[in-house]
């Protein structure tokens, strides 16, 4: 009677034991975090099931058994050999030599990666919001990781994780963003023909941890459009701005002479009086030492800064543009619509979408070396669209010799190589006669003006001409090569930049303010015009690291025709007819 | 010492004859051959094939003035083949493997192997260095192959990422088929025994994947274990010692399993 309860509650000791480790492992699994408890669980289930076999084995005479004996140590031994091999294992993967026999390194970071990484503070994660993992991106993520183990990413299907795809802002497939110290931040769109870059991966993630936020300077003191919610105020712009990492702060040079260092776009935003000379120049120091200006300027104000962009070698037209085809829109002529687009950064993504610009000027550019010219928004041709001289005649009507024939350049992007021969240093070519926007080929070449060569320290007037193969400047905008196709407004580092660390100075200049004033922002595509000219200006597709992307070696095989036929003969007839008529021999023959 | 040496080259030899008489063995490395061949030209030369799509996108360039971005082709077409190569084997090694064992049980040899003075282990490494040197003559044809068309190549390529490719190749091999050997040890049916080899190498391969569902250093352990991600790390042209060791490790446990399950044999029949 007793030895059946004692028998009893061995079983039941065993059914407890069972329950606790399934307890402990569901609570780990469950929580995901191995902590006290479930390990506590699991060690006592451990315990009682192990004792409970200790107490049958010795009701039974099983231990003596010869067959048991064997049978054990086979166990044992399997078991021994698997943690040892699970070891070696584990030492091998912690302890790992990993040699890149690639000619090209292509499996391996960049130095500056690997530093980055070893300093990683704290845990930075990237998010890939794609469904198909490629093999290549993978391993470029697992290299980062081993370098790092604050380093994670994670591949994230958007339709069945929404959410998460939502908090991101995901807007499309393959999107890639990083998230680091609870920023994120959007590092590429890999697509089937485009992987991860590793120079965007790295140079996205010194950014989010330096944590810089450019800073936008606004011109105040001329009546310019006010940037706090005012009256006449872009409030909704500056706003666009702060959304997009930049800090928005007014700018008052009247108090001083320079512009603060940080600065990294100043904005002149429709002034209604003219600036002080001291205040050009100090604008135009600022931009030959790698500054970066946009200047919105409306029609019939003379703010006096015709110096300044006549190194750049814009001109401000006074007529006004107008544009009598679009009577569907309701704006009236003298809201010039815009539907075509330069081949540019800023434009890039515009397609044939609208944007508008009540009152405008047009702007003359002439082509000037060194620096890079590129037409953004432009009006229909004539005679849909032509620059009104006569403001005050009732009636709108092209007159010859005094308007000017459209299609009309409202807003023009230019940049300067520093450091690089002034256009004192060589003079302009010979002024080749821009077909669409200058109509004015006598005035342009102005080689004598020099960007104030006595007060400017920077090494702008060093002629360096052979060493510096800069893109002149192409006569004709309409075909006007961007040095880069790829660059996307939204401050993606272009691969090409990493080669030259040459600083530039960038200006964008825009025949109208009124289509960022608060109201207007919104509509259409006026917000996106603003917005990415400022993100272009501020350099952040500059790369601050340079990486060289990874490229294999450039190689081919050429093969003659008789070469291939007999490779293809060979492996795929000789050698198998070979093989099976042998077989086939052996086989009869032992039949 | 001397004596598990001379016994392990003697059972080696005895199974390599057995593969030169076999019309099985003849038969496999005929199917072998041709599919390989097969992959080899369509990869190379047929249509959509790496040589025709990037000579069309070098006139493409040429005609349009885009410029073509660097293509390491000998390069690209090792990898490809390689990678074609590691599926192939998922049918072949198993085929390979199941009668090594399995056979032996079937004629009734097996008693006297596991009885002979012969250790159980020595058995497993002479089988297992017979069968790996059967697959590595099938291998050597395609290396030939391979050659003729790398030669080609211009500017030269150097041969390390082949070798080191190869490498791994005969390494995926070697795991694959100790395991096999051990699944062949079990039973005696050939046929059972292909089955199980062909399931085991195929988790294997993909265990991969299923690693990624679990989360964690739980997960990262069985995404170690994965076959095919250490092999495609080799024939990228990357040296890695943990995929050597984990190779390795297949190889010894196959043995150890082999060797234990022959063991376990004199004390089943009493």
């Amino acid at each position: 009677m007793k030895k059946i309860s004692k028998k009893k509650f061995a079983n039941l000791l065993f059914l407890f034991g069972l329950f606790l480790l399934t307890l402990g492992l569901t609570v780990g699994l469950i929580s995901e975090k191995w902590g006290i408890l479930p390990l506590a669980f699991i060690i006592s289930g451990f315990l009682i099931c192990v004792v409970w076999i200790g107490l049958k084995t010795q009701q039974s005479q099983f231990w003596s058994k010869r067959s048991t004996q064997s049978t054990t140590n086979a166990l044992v031994a399997t078991l021994a050999v698997l943690t040892i091999l699970g070891l070696i294992n584990f030492l091998g993967t912690r302890y790992q030599l990993r040699l890149d026999l690639t000619e090209t390194q292509l499996f391996t970071l960049a130095p500056q990666s690997k530093e980055l990484l070893r300093n990683l503070p704290k845990p930075a994660t990237v998010w890939l919001f794609t469904r198909e993992e490629n093999l290549l991106d993978q391993e470029l993520l697992e290299n980062y990781r081993r370098q790092s183990p604050n380093f994670k990413f994670e591949y994230i299907d958007p339709q069945t994780r929404p959410g998460l795809a939502e908090k991101f802002g995901v807007k499309d497939f393959g999107e890639v963003y990083l998230e680091f110290d609870n920023k994120r931040q959007l590092v590429q769109t890999i697509r089937e023909n485009e992987r991860l870059s590793e120079v965007r991966l790295t140079s996205r993630l010194q950014q989010i941890i330096s944590n810089t936020t450019a800073k936008v300077y606004f011109l105040q003191g001329h009546g310019e459009l006010e940037i706090t919610s005012a009256k006449n105020s872009i409030s909704q712009a500056v706003q666009g701005l702060t959304d997009k990492n930049f800090t928005a702060l007014p700018l008052n040079l009247t108090e001083q002479t320079k512009l603060p260092e940080d600065a990294a776009v100043v904005v002149v935003a429709g002034p209604k009086r003219a600036l002080f000379d001291g205040e050009v120049k100090a604008l135009q120091d600022y931009l030959n030492s790698g500054g970066n200006l946009m200047l919105m300027i409306d029609p019939n104000i003379d703010p006096k800064i015709d110096n300044l962009l006549k190194d750049w070698g814009v001109k401000l037209d006074n007529r006004l543009a107008v544009d009598i085809s679009e009577v569907s829109s309701g704006l009236g002529p003298a809201a010039p619509l815009v539907r075509e687009y330069g081949q540019h950064p800023i434009t890039k993504d515009f397609g044939n979408g609208i944007s508008f610009y009540p009152l405008a000027r047009p702007i003359l550019i002439n082509p000037v070396p060194d620096i890079e010219s590129t037409p953004l928004l432009r009006t229909k041709s004539y005679p849909s669209s032509w620059a009104e001289s006569n403001q005050q005649s009732e009636k709108l009507e092209f007159n010859e010799g005094q308007d000017l024939k459209g299609p009309l350049t409202l807003g023009v992007a230019l940049k300067r190589k520093l450091p690089s021969p002034t256009p004192t240093a060589s003079p302009t070519p010979t002024a080749s006669p821009t077909p669409t926007t200058s109509p004015t080929p006598t005035t342009s070449p102005t080689p004598t003006a020099s960007p104030t060569p006595t007060t400017s320290p920077t090494p702008t007037t060093s002629p360096t001409p052979t060493t510096f193969p800069t893109p002149t400047a192409s006569p004709t905008p309409t075909t006007s090569p961007t040095p880069t196709a790829s660059p996307t407004p939204t401050a993606s580092p272009t691969e090409e930049n990493s080669q030259n660390k040459t600083k530039e100075s960038r200006l964008v200049v825009l025949g109208n303010s009124d289509f960022a004033r608060d109201g207007l922002f919104q509509q259409q595509l006026n917000g996106d015009v603003f917005l990415n000219s400022v993100t272009w200006l501020s350099q952040q597709d500059q790369q601050p690291l340079s990486i060289r992307p990874k490229e294999p070696k450039n190689r081919r095989i050429t093969m003659s025709t008789a070469k291939a036929n007999l490779l293809s003969i060979s492996s795929l007839l000789l050698l198998p007819f070979i093989a099976l008529t042998t077989g086939a021999i052996i086989w009869w023959k032992r039949r | 010492m001397g004596i598990v040496i001379a016994n392990i080259i003697a059972i080696y030899r005895r199974e390599l004859q057995s593969y030169f008489v076999s019309p099985l063995a003849y038969g496999i490395a005929g199917i072998f051959w041709f599919i390989s061949g097969l992959f080899l030209v369509m990869i190379l030369l047929g249509p959509g094939g790496i040589l025709p799509t990037i000579a069309a996108y070098d006139v493409q360039g040429q005609q349009f003035g885009i410029p073509v971005p660097p293509i390491d082709v000998p390069y690209e077409f090792v990898r490809a083949f390689l990678d074609r190569i590691s599926w192939l084997l998922l049918f072949i090694l198993p085929i390979l493997s199941m009668g090594l064992y399995a056979e032996e049980r079937k004629r009734g040899t097996l008693e006297l192997l596991a009885t002979s003075p012969v250790t159980n282990w020595a058995v497993a490494v002479g089988k297992l260095l017979g069968v790996l040197t059967f697959f590595i003559t099938m291998v050597l044809p395609l290396l030939g192959f391979e050659a003729i068309a790398i030669s080609g190549s211009n500017p030269p390529m150097s041969p390390i990422i082949p070798i080191v490719g190869h490498l791994g190749l005969i390494l995926l091999a070697a795991a694959i088929l100790s395991l096999g050997m051990f699944i062949s040890s079990l039973t005696d049916s050939t046929l059972l025994s292909a089955v199980l080899t062909f399931g085991v190498v195929v988790l294997l391969l993909l265990i991969d994947s299923i690693s990624k569902v679990i989360p964690g250093p739980i997960g990262q352990a069985i995404g170690h274990l994965s076959l095919l991600k250490h092999y495609n790390t080799l024939i990228q042209g990357i040296f890695d010692s943990s995929a050597l060791i984990l190779f390795a490790s297949y190889i010894i446990l196959g043995i150890f399993l082999t060797a234990q399950s022959i063991d376990a044999l004199r004390f089943q029949r009493q």
